[in-house]
């Protein structure tokens, strides 16, 4: 490589440069250069950067957690709604059933009372019909009565001189007597 | 044939530090100051000086711009996006996977350091592959500088962290329990261990940075320069005739 030597040559002769010479001067520009440049960039750079993420995390954190709450809520009034639910079927079971009963307990207490007072109604009709039956039969028994008498009357009217006659008073007055 | 012109001189000038700046678009070339010398060092400004504060204003106004535009976002209440959302996401990644995964639980206040020495080498490793572009960080002295300021971070925080007393065990290290002469033994040995091992290895990304810079240009120029030794488009094709045929006809 004569170009090598050539460079490495013509550096011993001054302050010429070659990929390999450490200028002394450049450190202390790099130095200088890079200090600023993160004393600015550590000022104005990096915080807008790295607080508006952080306060991204922040609040994607705060929104994570707020939603685990809320699930955690919605599972409770899930669960409270069920249970609330389940009681309010089982009450209206209970007021159906209650409401069964007593509705079969008063139409048998109708029933009964109404056959009852149907018996009641039959006993009093026939005892009415017993009555009045024993009424017409005495008043029958009257008319008859009247009516034999009249018609005695009549015949008594007509042959009460036959002999024959007086032989039959004579002969019921005896029935009469005997039969004391 | 034309005379092939000497590669290795173009190389070495290119990838080397020099008072002259090549400008963009026909400008021609910008000649810097020289001499100003304080207690005997040249403090005149260099190519790599320039583009050095060249990528520190890009870098700052990067870094600005993305910062006020996530703000922005953030008071308005809209979704990250646009570009404060790509260098958001680099930042990130080096805060939580480089920073934090490397220095562990409070690394955090080490982030704008680490964020700052990163996006300042990406932008001087980038400025170099512009045609007239110079890498500061192909420079000894730039890395070495770097290297020199996190090796003090390093060790400053190491003290604050551990004490003096306990920085120093990090250094002249017993383990607990041996005692008497073999103590003495231990420290003879460990001493000089534990300090090269606190040199190594900023001294160590120091010259691998400069080294990648460098050997990057120099693969890139030699590459480049086989057009100019082959004075032909042809060995872009492999079409390795061409400077022969040339030769012949003229």
């Amino acid at each position: 490589m004569p170009a090598l030597l050539v460079v490495l040559l013509r550096e011993a002769d001054g302050p010429a440069f070659t990929p390999f010479s450490i200028n002394p001067g450049v450190i202390l520009w790099t130095v200088v250069v890079f200090l600023l440049l993160l004393a600015l960039l550590w000022k104005f750079g990096w915080p807008a950067i790295l607080k508006s993420v952080e306060d991204r995390e922040k609040r994607i954190q705060q929104q994570l957690d707020e939603a685990e709450r809320a699930r955690a809520e919605a599972a409770r009034l899930l669960e409270e709604h069920k249970k609330t639910l389940g009681n309010a079927r089982g009450e209206a079971q209970e007021i159906i059933a209650r409401a069964q009963a007593l509705a079969e307990k008063e139409r048998q207490g109708i029933l009964e009372r109404a056959r009852a007072e149907q018996e009641q109604l039959l006993e009093r009709a026939r005892k009415e019909i017993e009555e009045e039956k024993e009424k017409a039969l005495l008043a029958l028994r009257r008319e008859a009565v009247d009516l034999s008498i009249a018609a005695a009357s009549k015949l008594i009217e007509q042959n009460l001189d036959s002999a024959a006659n007086r032989k039959l008073v004579d002969e019921y007055l005896d029935s009469l007597e005997k039969r004391q | 044939m034309i005379q092939a012109p000497d590669i290795g001189k173009v190389i070495f000038e290119h990838t080397s530090d020099s008072h002259v700046v090549e400008l963009p678009f026909g400008l021609g070339e910008w000649h810097l100051p020289t001499g100003w010398y304080v207690f005997g060092v040249d403090l005149s400004p260099t190519k790599h000086v320039v583009f050095m504060v060249l990528a520190a204003v890009l870098v700052f106004l990067t870094v600005w711009y993305a910062g006020r535009q996530v703000q922005r976002r953030q008071q308005e209440g809209k979704a990250p996006g646009g570009f404060g959302a790509a260098i958001e996401a680099i930042v990130l990644f080096i805060r939580d996977d480089v920073v934090i995964g490397n220095i562990g639980h409070g690394g955090e206040k080490f982030a704008p350091y680490i964020l700052t020495l990163f996006f300042f080498i990406l932008y001087c490793n980038l400025l170099g592959l512009f045609p007239w572009g110079a890498t500061p960080t192909g420079n000894l002295a730039v890395t070495g500088a770097l290297a020199l300021m996190a090796f003090l971070t390093i060790e400053i925080s190491g003290i604050v962290a551990l004490g003096l007393k306990g920085y120093l065990t990090t250094i002249f290290f017993v383990p607990p329990g041996m005692t008497g002469a073999l103590a003495a033994l231990m420290l003879a040995i460990m001493t000089p261990i534990e300090l090269i091992g606190k040199l190594v290895k900023p001294f160590a990304l120091c010259l691998r940075l400069f080294a990648n810079m460098t050997a990057g240009h120099f693969v890139i120029l030699a590459l480049l320069g086989l057009i100019f030794i082959f004075a032909s488009w042809g060995v872009a094709v492999g079409y390795a005739e061409a400077p022969r045929r040339r030769g012949g006809g003229e």
